[in-house]
């Protein structure tokens, strides 16, 4: 599991005058769990998109390990997030028409990195997250068991990194809560970075780091003593 | 991959019904067209087949080729009867037979000619046997009457009738493909005779086929009975619309063609030169046709190409999960090509099998209608020209794989550009 280390990063938009983000400095040791919070615009899913080499840096590096992705170019940066970071999104991004089983499977077929092991995976992460029926359609399925099927989607490749944004903001207080438990634990239990975007207090608190971003810079980094 | 794009193309059925069956429309267009052209060509060029040499009298090349060849009724001027007597006795002539027409019965020309004639061209009987007197007749394989049958000639198709003339049907010949299929043949002295013509007497452009035909003439030398006389002699012989002749070799036709051109009152010609001159006519008007079909096709791949775009652009935020989730910008590539060719390549499959359906069905119908086969057959030129347009095709497909490709991941999951 590689440490994650940012320096210099600044985040520019076109036609403002402030940087989006400016982080000169952080750092997350491998198997840390860290919450990223703050108000809509301050910077939240900018910091995670540029973590998981969605978005370059304007200026800056990310390093992972010994790897800067702020240099790699897109397709490296592709091939480097879909084998290292497993991604849960506010919005699932399942493909209607394709059973949950099929939906995990996608990323890893399109990369053509899926084989019979990893297919046999899959059933057990579905399993895992509590989905009984792994070939039900997805579209039949509730929004709860929906973010299940996505939490197995971005565990599939055995990441070093989960990164999670706002993965419990469409769902009801009770299946938010249990999905952050599982989230937790799933990162616990393989000692997968995790780092999650999220307004949900419960969910920020189970984690022991939070930083607190405002106006693209943090405001605030607290570690809880473990 | 494969999963996936059958499971997009399964939410979006009707957008990919109606796309498919554009295109297969305007690929049944240009295929239907350049088809039928090819069968309309092959068809007739069958039936002229045997047709080595016409001579008629001086006017329309084109019109004598239609009358004889593809029987089709129109006033033809005569040509004397010593010519046929000429032709009989000349040794660059294998053999020489007149075709004598102007009579119908239910639609179905009668045509007068000789046994060797029929002997000659026609494949061989399915039934009876040649006719051997003036009131025997031989009919084609689509004519709808049965051996022993009576018939009563009209005058033009719909003109009077030759009420005391009446054929007895003795044999049914093999079919030929041509518009002789749908003949009646009689002896050429009946049709003489019918008609009351005798040497030196012929009537001048002869109007055959005119409807309001009224011209007196007894049918008093008709004689049922009568046995044939296929020798003619200068002097003696009636005149007639055409002669049809089979030169003895190559040369002789050559040679023939030359006299029978330079002689006052005769013209010669061979069918084949001038269905050549008419397929030239015949390939202008597939070329406008060709044209009009290849602009329709433009026109069908421009649309297709904003509704792709649209899709793509709608489907910004799909394809960017996908690659967040790590998909490899050359698998977006592949997914969004593939979808929009297999589309393409179903609407082209569909179109070649319409096209050819559709002209199955018109040459059948021509066929009904006028006797002859049209056969509706694939060319490799065909297929070059279909694997052209999938050529085309992948181009096209690729421009909307191209902008999938460059979507920035994050851009397209914010849904902005």
């Amino acid at each position: 599991m590689p440490d994650l280390h940012l320096s210099g990063i600044q985040v520019l938009f076109p036609g403002l005058d402030a940087p989006a983000l400016h982080i000169p400095e952080l750092t997350l040791p491998a198997g840390g769990r860290l919450a990223v919070a703050g108000p809509s615009g301050s910077g939240k899913s900018t910091l995670v998109n540029v973590i998981a080499g969605l978005e370059r840096p304007s200026r800056g590096r990310v390093l992972w390990g010994g790897t800067d992705i702020a240099a790699l170019s897109e397709s490296a940066r592709d091939r480097w997030r879909g084998a290292n970071i497993g991604l849960v999104m506010q919005d699932f991004h399942l493909f209607p028409g394709l059973s949950a089983l099929e939906n995990v499977l996608l990323p890893a077929r399109l990369a053509r990195v899926a084989d019979r092991a990893m297919a046999d995976r899959a059933g057990e992460l579905l399993a895992e997250v509590g989905l009984t029926r792994p070939g039900q359609k997805v579209e039949t399925l509730s929004r709860g068991e929906m973010q299940r099927v996505a939490v197995a989607r971005a565990l599939l490749r055995q990441p070093g990194v989960i990164v999670a944004d706002e993965p419990t903001a469409s769902l009801d207080p009770a299946n938010a809560a249990a999905l952050g438990a599982l989230l937790d634990g799933l990162a616990q239990r393989t000692g997968a970075t995790l780092i999650v975007v999220s307004h949900d207090p419960g969910l920020i608190a189970r984690l022991p780091r939070r930083i607190a971003l405002a106006g693209g810079l943090i405001r605030d980094d607290t570690e809880r003593a473990a | 991959m494969l999963r996936f794009i059958l499971a997009d193309l399964g939410r979006l059925k009707a957008g990919s019904f109606v796309v498919v069956l554009l295109i297969a429309l305007a690929v049944a267009l240009g295929t239907g067209v350049t088809l039928q052209e090819r069968a309309l060509r092959l068809g007739s060029a069958r039936a002229a087949d045997r047709f080595d040499l016409v001579i008629g009298a001086p006017g329309s090349e084109t019109q004598l080729v239609l009358s004889t060849v593809f029987l089709q009724p129109a006033a033809l001027p005569l040509v004397p009867g010593e010519v046929l007597a000429g032709l009989q006795d000349d040794p660059r002539v294998a053999w020489a037979a007149p075709v004598g027409f102007g009579d119908f019965h239910r639609g179905h020309p009668v045509v007068g000619t000789t046994t060797r004639l029929i002997a000659e061209t026609a494949p061989g009987f399915a039934g009876g046997r040649m006719f051997a007197a003036e009131g025997e007749a031989v009919i084609g394989a689509r004519v709808d009457l049965a051996l022993g049958d009576g018939i009563t000639p009209t005058h033009g198709e719909i003109g009077h009738d030759h009420d005391e003339v009446r054929y007895r049907v003795v044999g049914r010949l093999e079919p030929t493909g041509t518009p002789w299929d749908r003949a009646i043949l009689v002896p050429i002295q009946a049709v003489w005779h019918v008609h009351g013509m005798e040497a030196g007497h012929g009537e001048e452009a002869h109007d055959h086929a005119e409807e309001d035909h009224d011209h007196d003439h007894g049918h008093a030398g008709f004689d049922p009975d009568a046995p044939l006389a296929e020798d003619w002699h200068d002097g003696e012989t009636p005149d007639v619309p055409a002669i049809l002749v089979k030169p003895a070799s190559i040369a002789d036709a050559y040679r023939l063609r030359q006299d029978y051109r330079v002689e006052e009152g005769t013209l010669a010609i061979f069918p084949a030169e001038v269905l050549t001159n008419l397929y030239g006519t015949l390939g202008d008007a597939r070329q406008v046709l060709a044209a009009v079909a290849a602009a329709a096709q433009g026109l069908v791949a421009a649309a297709l190409l904003l509704v792709t775009i649209t899709h793509v652009g709608q489907r910004r935020r799909q394809i960017g999960a996908l690659r967040a989730l790590g998909a490899p910008r050359g698998a977006i590539f592949a997914l969004v090509w593939s979808e929009l060719f297999a589309l393409i390549a179903c609407g082209v499959a569909l179109g070649l099998v319409l096209g050819w359906l559709a002209a199955r069905l018109l040459s059948r119908m021509i066929a009904d209608r006028q006797g002859f086969d049209l056969p509706v057959e694939l060319a490799a030129a065909d297929f070059a020209g279909l694997g052209l347009l999938l050529a085309a095709a992948a181009l096209l497909a690729a421009l909307p794989a191209w902008m999938a490709y460059r979507q920035s991941p994050v851009a397209s999951l914010r849904g902005q550009a």
